[in-house]
């Protein structure tokens, strides 16, 4: 009892006295405001999470997911789709040679064709692409293997390249346009796609090669240097890249095609997300109304042969595809929406089956109270 | 003298006093002496002795800051790694993500860091310059001259008027008042109220008080040797050389820096000590830095992730490795993947650049938001209406700001109860004069019959007892006894006397001696005024003045003050009054009334008064001479020796004492306390009681204020110890418990236990520590423990006891600066601010002004708070991780190559724009219940007692959780996007899409508290994403800078495809699953728990009512049986 009756007395230790000691001290009530936040009474909406709100919740979602994921699924079955790979793995296979003898060394091209039959006429805008597979377009150092300012139409990158492009920067003391590991990959191979008619003539299909890469890619992204006229002598003090049979400037004939706004040459600059992957290649335009764009029967794909992949296990395909809202086939969306909704409903069933069990023990647990 | 004599003394006296320690010098008068030797420093360098007088509490100058506040804020090691990420992002070969990436984040927590840490050096700045610019009076060339403070020196003589802050330490020269005696406030030191006495020796007193004092004042030439700057705000010693002779000086001499000079003209003074050498500056030490159990915790698990980042890492550059060794033997055209041909190399590489990849995982600007949420918390409490006082306008207070999570999950309360439980506003109610009883308790202050002291011209009629008796006897000086017991608390005290009106109003530095004197003076011994010498006390009317020999300080050890005075007729007496088992171990031989005084002890206490004894010995004149040598010698003495010496002459002459009587003093309990501690204990806390009084005291305030069931079996020492020496303490324990329940029959079979233990017995687990575990487990299933007669040390040491031996948060509240130990030591501590000094509050977390505003600062901001901060960690962890994981997977199909699937931009944003409001108004505003049903359900509490949101198991949940969202987060996009013209830059955004949607919904299923501002912190987070998005890709800033802007058009492009979109959403949904399944399962389980919460809540408003009943019964058959 004495210790607390004194205790204010006996006491040699820490105080935490401050410095500001003393100050006139204006009388002022010290009352906290009264407003609601500083009270923490804000006016607020408290959803209350109960079975009843929870539970439906599970099934409006299920409900939800299972018909998109229907719809998915139907329209990208409606999508008609032929693929056709001719690395020249097989024996077999018209390209087996051509995927044998070739390297990025040889000059001339080989050339190769592959017969096809579409069992299905194809009706819409039909979407030719090449697919790569086991080719890391993805790869860091790959990625990153570009000048987006060179190939912005920058003098000055133009004859000194980023250092990124390293080892495709320099060649023979000039400096590569376009530079980098990517540019230097391009693929190559060209596609020529015939329909091979009853009486066995081949009537060769056009293919648009325009509209193919991104519109800001094509206007914004890529650019020549120093305007599309001229390319020839813009590009003269630097090397083409290793790989390349051409330079940049011969691309194309067309001058809205040529040089670093190429649609080819954007399209594969644009890399692709994972190392089986495909690009656009062509387009073949519907004609008349009446006419489906690829009827059923018998084609023929001419291939010169320049992209080697084999080394690496890489396989080439050819697809034809249409397209819908939704762009190309792509079973796999449908379905995981097929399947989340589903479990979705599972889910909500088996909590269902919980809670009224679990309510009815309570309940009767309630009674006697 | 001669001077060559003098000179010589002065020498012989100087190394003297260095010999004894005393090696600060200050010559009076001789300011160029000083200033010679001033402190100076440059860079680093340091000289010169005596400190000026400014206040620098400033970290920073212009040129220091940016240096000093870098170098503070990388000591956190989580800035520090970040730090190195970015060192080694500039390193263009492993630089996965561009430097900027991670100085967006950590520039924002460097920023706002340094911005707060300006702000306050600022305001420090702002106080240092008005103090330093204060005004006084120094002593120049025969005139007074008013200087600012910043200017004094050592060695000045300064003018103090009244009411003025003293600005530096100083000797006390002389004074306006009769013996150069002064008064001083020292409220901004240790919060004392109550004024305090100096008084100048009378050497210069006499020869420095004669007019003109200017003249004389600068013809003074002392020198003083005193110690070398210290922190001991109560001791000092010294010598003043002054004419060739030697004064001692002790702490009643000195005038400390930052009291008020009251009551006091003018004051002069020698200046000692100025600036940081002065006692209340080298006071401000350094706050123990307290953190709290749930950020200890988190600190492990960040620690944690960053192991699992490295090992990570590890894997993948292995797998690295292996791939380009792959690649070497397949492809010529690709060898570009392949750094220097290498593989090993090119591991190595890739080994840093995951870490830079996945160091977003490591949340970074979780600490400067962690500060951020706890300073908005304290703020919160500091605005509480509910807890606002407004008898003394005093809020509640958050001193520290970073230990509120702690506030919920506390376990263990330990109280102090005088001046916490109690009011602290003592009521003289009874008293025992020579065995005999006056007054009665059980009749309540209020209604007490106020006696007619009319006689009395001092009275002012605040006196609770009724006892006509006692005032006849006193007033026809029937009873010689009685008058010398009031005249005994007339005299022993240190009580202060400041005249208003012609009555005498009491300045006490406990409410304790307050009552006493008080009292006294009720019954017409009224203590007038005192001197150093004198005290003067008129007895019944007449005036007269005992000669002041000695005061026998009251210590904690002691437990007791005496009085040694010389009577107007000549005989020296020594009035003494302390705690009964002190002062009955003290008294003579065959003392008269020895039985019925302890009789009427024993009484006392079950009322729930304090007692205190007061007793008297004559001593003869020749003891004294003897002892009053004794006693100046030792003032000479080293500290520690003169302590132990000064013990045993106190000992010697207190004994051989004649007890007068007991004095017994009611101290009722604050309002709402009963209740409070129902509360608590409903909400699953363990109160234990811990006091210095009587063991009978502190069980009866335990029965009034419900911490004892009145059915309660009281567990003692004797039994505690024979279970703690059993073989099984548990079985013994429950074995004795149930024999309990059979004698006292069927009725009480939900029985509890409560331990009461005393400090001796405590101390018995010094020699015992085996005891320690069982002793907790038994406490831990009492319902209370009560622990009396402890020492300030033993509360501390208990409070060590219970943090060793459980995991649970312990919290101490108190109000006196005994309850200080205890305080520091808790993990929370709660300063009272009560009518004892504010040291508890100084030295406290949180300020409290009631007891009952626990309720509110426990139930309500402890549990909002843990709740509010367990939601931001997990969320955090969640958020952060699920995002940057996404790289491990990715890279499984990259060539494990360190790619980075999100555009840069957004990694920089993520976790500073796009995610981190919402769930800043999560943290702020919070509240699943609100504050009147978080009273009313103080179950509801338990969840933080158990650690439930926030448990290691609940960490790795979220962490295991943000694993599975990284995984749905890569894969789905993955299935949807292979083996198609989709590009990698679409992907990315797609999956940025998605982690801001998770990120997103997650918080909104948190949210159950849906304020305007959650509202709109939410739809921005959103609608920034994509306008950030579409700024970064957009045309204009690709131009700007083509290498750091590559991702131009893509979401704009994106944005318009269907697939994007829907894969987005499933993704989202996907990861998100678990959680809402979660949620719901908790919902559905939990539906009969709510019921029973409510039904209980109900139930226990009749509990409570039929509790009150039945204890009020309790206390009056208490009575009865006494």
């Amino acid at each position: 009892m004495m210790a607390s009756s004194y205790n204010a007395k006996e006491e040699d230790g820490h105080h935490s006295g401050s410095a500001s000691h003393g100050g006139a001290a204006v009388v002022k009530s010290k009352k906290p405001d009264n407003t609601a936040f500083k009270q923490q009474r804000l006016p607020a909406w408290q959803p209350i999470l109960t079975a009843g709100t929870v539970l439906p919740a599970f099934f409006v979602i299920g409900l939800i997911f299972i018909p998109i994921g229907i719809g998915l699924y139907v329209t990208s079955n409606n999508i008609k789709e032929f693929e056709i790979d001719y690395t020249g793995v097989d024996m077999n296979s018209a390209c087996y040679s051509c995927a044998k003898n070739f390297s990025w060394n040889s000059t001339t091209s080989c050339l190769c064709t592959v017969d096809f039959t579409l069992e299905q006429p194809f009706e819409s805008n039909v979407f030719m692409y090449y697919g790569l597979s086991n080719f890391y377009q993805n790869h860091r150092r790959y990625v990153k293997s570009r000048d987006d300012s060179q190939l912005n139409g920058d003098m000055s990158a133009l004859t000194n390249p980023s250092k990124e492009c390293e080892p495709y920067r320099m060649s023979e003391g000039l400096p590569i346009a376009p530079c980098g590991a990517i540019a230097n990959s391009l693929f190559n191979d060209t596609l020529k796609l015939y329909y091979l008619e009853a009486n066995g003539t081949r009537n060769e299909i056009p293919l648009v090669k325009k509209g193919i890469a991104w519109w800001t890619d094509k206007h914004v992204k890529f650019r020549n240097p120093g305007g599309n006229a001229n390319l020839t002598a813009v590009f003269q003090a630097t090397s083409k890249p290793v790989n390349w049979r051409n330079p940049v400037y011969e691309l194309d004939q067309d001058p809205e095609n040529n040089g670093f706004i190429n649609e080819d040459f954007i399209v594969w600059m644009r890399t692709a997300a994972l190392p089986t992957f495909r690009k656009l290649y062509r387009i073949i335009q519907k004609k008349s109304s009446t006419m489906p764009t690829l009827p059923s029967g018998k084609y023929v794909l001419d291939i010169t042969y320049n992209y080697p992949v084999l080394s690496f296990d890489g396989r080439k395909r050819m697809i034809l595809s249409t397209i819908s809202w939704m762009g190309g086939k792509n079973p796999f969306l449908g379905i995981a929406y097929i399947t989340v909704g589903s479990i979705c409903f599972f889910l909500g069933v088996v909590l269902l089956i919980i809670h009224h069990k679990y309510d009815t023990r309570s309940t009767g647990a309630d009674i006697p109270n | 003298m001669q001077p060559n004599n003098d000179l010589s003394l002065h020498r012989i006296m100087n190394t003297e006093s260095l010999d004894s320690g005393l090696t600060w010098e200050v010559k009076a008068n001789s300011s160029f002496y000083h200033k010679h030797k001033q402190k100076k420093s440059f860079l680093c360098f340091h000289w010169g002795r005596y400190a000026d007088n400014v206040v620098r509490s400033y970290k920073y100058s212009p040129l220091t800051f940016l240096p000093l506040t870098l170098f503070e804020q990388f000591q956190r090691a989580a800035n520090l790694y970040f730090l190195l990420i970015m060192v080694m992002q500039c390193v263009p070969i492993i630089s996965a993500v561009p430097w900027y990436v991670t100085v967006i984040p950590l520039l924002s927590v460097l920023i706002i860091r340094g911005l707060k840490d300006l702000a306050n050096d600022l305001a420090r700045r702002r106080s240092d310059r008005e103090i330093n610019t204060r005004p006084c009076d120094v002593l120049v060339s025969q005139s007074f001259q008013t200087i600012q403070w910043k200017d004094v020196r050592v060695g000045d003589v300064l003018r103090i008027n009244k009411d003025q802050v003293i600005p530096a330490d100083l000797l006390l020269l002389s004074s306006s008042e009769p013996y150069s005696l002064c008064y001083v406030e020292t409220a901004d030191i240790d919060g004392e109220t109550n004024l305090k006495y100096r008084q100048a020796l009378s050497a210069t007193h006499t020869e420095l008080t004669s007019q003109p004092s200017e003249e004389v004042l600068s013809a003074f030439d002392g020198v003083v040797f005193c110690e070398e700057p210290n922190n001991r705000l109560y001791t000092f010693r010294g010598q003043l050389q002054w004419r060739g002779e030697g004064f001692s000086l002790d702490n009643e001499h000195i005038l400390l820096r930052g009291t008020v000079l009251r009551n006091t003209d003018w004051a002069y003074g020698l200046t000692v000590y100025t600036g940081s050498d002065t006692k209340i500056l080298r006071n401000c030490g350094k706050v123990r830095v307290k953190t709290t159990r749930m950020e200890k915790v988190f600190n492990r698990l960040v620690v944690g992730i960053v192991l699992c980042v490295l090992s990570a890492a590890l894997l993948l550059a292995i797998a690295s490795s292996v791939f380009s060794t792959w690649v070497m033997s397949h492809t010529q055209f690709q060898s570009v993947l392949v750094v220097d041909d290498n593989p090993i190399y090119t591991g190595f590489l890739v080994y840093w650049s995951y870490i830079i990849l996945l160091s977003p995982a490591m949340p970074i600007a979780l600490y400067i938001t962690f500060d951020m949420i706890h300073t908005i918390h304290s703020l919160f409490i500091d605005c509480d209406m509910e807890m606002y006082w407004q008898q003394t306008d005093r809020p509640a207070q958050a001193r520290n700001t970073s230990l509120n999570e702690d506030l919920g999950q506390v376990g263990y309360l330990l109280s102090d109860k005088t001046g916490t439980l109690t009011q602290n506003h003592l009521l003289f109610r009874q008293c025992c004069i020579a065995g005999e009883i006056f007054g009665d308790a059980s009749v309540r202050a209020e209604d007490v019959e106020l006696m007619d002291l009319g006689w009395n011209p001092y009275s002012c009629g605040n006196l609770f007892m009724s006892a006509p008796m006692l005032v006849q006897r006193l007033r026809e000086d029937q009873c010689p006894i009685s008058r010398q017991f009031f005249t005994a608390l007339a005299l022993c005290h240190t009580v202060m006397a400041q005249w208003t009106e012609d009555i005498p109003v009491y300045q006490a530095a406990s409410p304790d001696e307050e009552a006493l004197v008080c009292a006294a003076r009720e019954l017409g011994l009224v203590f007038l005024s005192r001197t150093r010498d004198f005290i003067v006390v008129s007895e019944l009317g007449i005036k007269r003045q005992y000669e002041l020999l000695a005061v026998l300080d009251f210590t904690s050890k002691r437990r007791r003050m005496s009085v040694l005075v010389r009577e107007p007729e000549g005989g020296v007496k020594l009035f003494c009054k302390g705690a009964d088992i002190v002062i009955l171990e003290r008294l003579e031989e065959d003392c008269p009334h020895l039985d019925k005084t302890e009789r009427a002890l024993e009484l006392f206490a079950e009322a729930c008064l304090r007692t205190l004894c007061v007793a008297v010995r004559s001593v003869p004149e020749a003891l004294w001479g003897q002892w009053r040598k004794t006693l100046t010698k030792a003032a000479t003495m080293a500290t520690c020796d003169r302590d132990a010496l000064l013990e045993t002459l106190y000992d010697q002459m207190e004994t051989d004492l004649l007890i007068l009587g007991v004095t017994a003093i009611e101290d009722r309990l604050q309002e709402g306390v009963p209740e409070t501690i129902a509360l608590l204990q409903e909400a699953g806390l363990k109160v234990w009681v811990l006091t210095g009084d009587k063991k009978e005291t502190a069980i009866n305030i335990g029965y009034s204020c419900k911490l004892l069931d009145p059915e309660a079996r009281l567990l003692e020492w004797q039994e505690l110890r024979e279970i703690l020496q059993s073989s099984d303490p548990q079985i013994s324990f429950l074995k004795g418990r149930q024999t309990d329940v059979w004698a006292v029959g069927k009725e009480s079979a939900g029985v509890k236990t409560s331990l009461v233990l005393t400090g001796p017995e405590l101390a018995e687990f010094d020699q015992r520590p085996e005891w320690e575990p069982t002793f907790m487990k038994l406490a831990d299933q009492c319902q209370s423990v009560i622990c009396s007669r402890v020492t300030p040390a033993q509360k501390a040491q208990i409070v060590r006891l219970v943090r060793k031996h459980t995991s649970s948060v312990t919290m101490c509240i108190g109000d006196g600066a005994n309850d200080v130990n205890m305080i520091k030591t808790a993990h929370v501590g709660v300063g009272l601010a009560g009518v004892e000094g504010g040291q508890a509050v100084q030295n406290a977390d949180f300020a409290l002004s009631q007891f009952r505003f626990l309720q509110q600062l426990l139930l309500v901001h402890g549990r909002w708070s843990y709740r509010r901060i367990s939601l931001f960690l997990r969320y955090f962890l969640f958020k952060t991780c699920g995002f940057a994981l996404v790289h491990i997977w990715f890279g499984c199909f990259n060539g494990f190559s360190a790619q980075s699937l999100y555009e840069r931009w957004f990694i920089a944003f993520y976790t500073v724009f796009y995610t981190a409001t919402p769930i800043l108004c999560v943290a702020i505003f919070e509240q699943d219940v609100n504050a009147e049903s978080s009273l009313k359900q103080p179950e509801l509490y338990k969840c933080g007692q158990t650690q439930e949101l926030s448990s290691p198991l609940m960490l790795l949940s979220s962490l295991l959780y943000a694993v599975y969202s990284s995984l749905i987060l890569f894969f789905i996009p993955c299935g949807v996007f292979y083996n198609t013209a989709f590009d990698q830059q679409t992907m990315a955004v797609t999956v940025s899409m998605a982690a801001t949607f998770i990120a997103t919904i997650e918080v909104i299923l948190l949210t159950r508290y849906w304020t305007k501002i959650n509202v709109a912190a939410v739809c921005t987070s959103v609608v920034l994403f994509f306008i950030c998005s579409r700024i970064t890709q957009s045309a204009f800033l690709f131009q700007r800078s083509p290498i750091d802007y590559s991702f131009m058009g893509v979401s704009e492009k994106a944005f318009r495809e269907p697939v994007v979109w829907l894969t987005a959403f499933l993704t989202a949904w996907t990861a998100f699953l678990p959680s809402l399944t979660a949620h719901a399962l908790r919902v559905v389980l939990s539906a009969p728990n709510k019921h029973k919460v409510h039904s209980v809540s109900s139930h226990s408003v009749e509990l409570q009512s039929k509790f009150r009943r039945r204890t009020s019964s309790h206390r009056s058959s208490h009575q009865q049986r006494m």
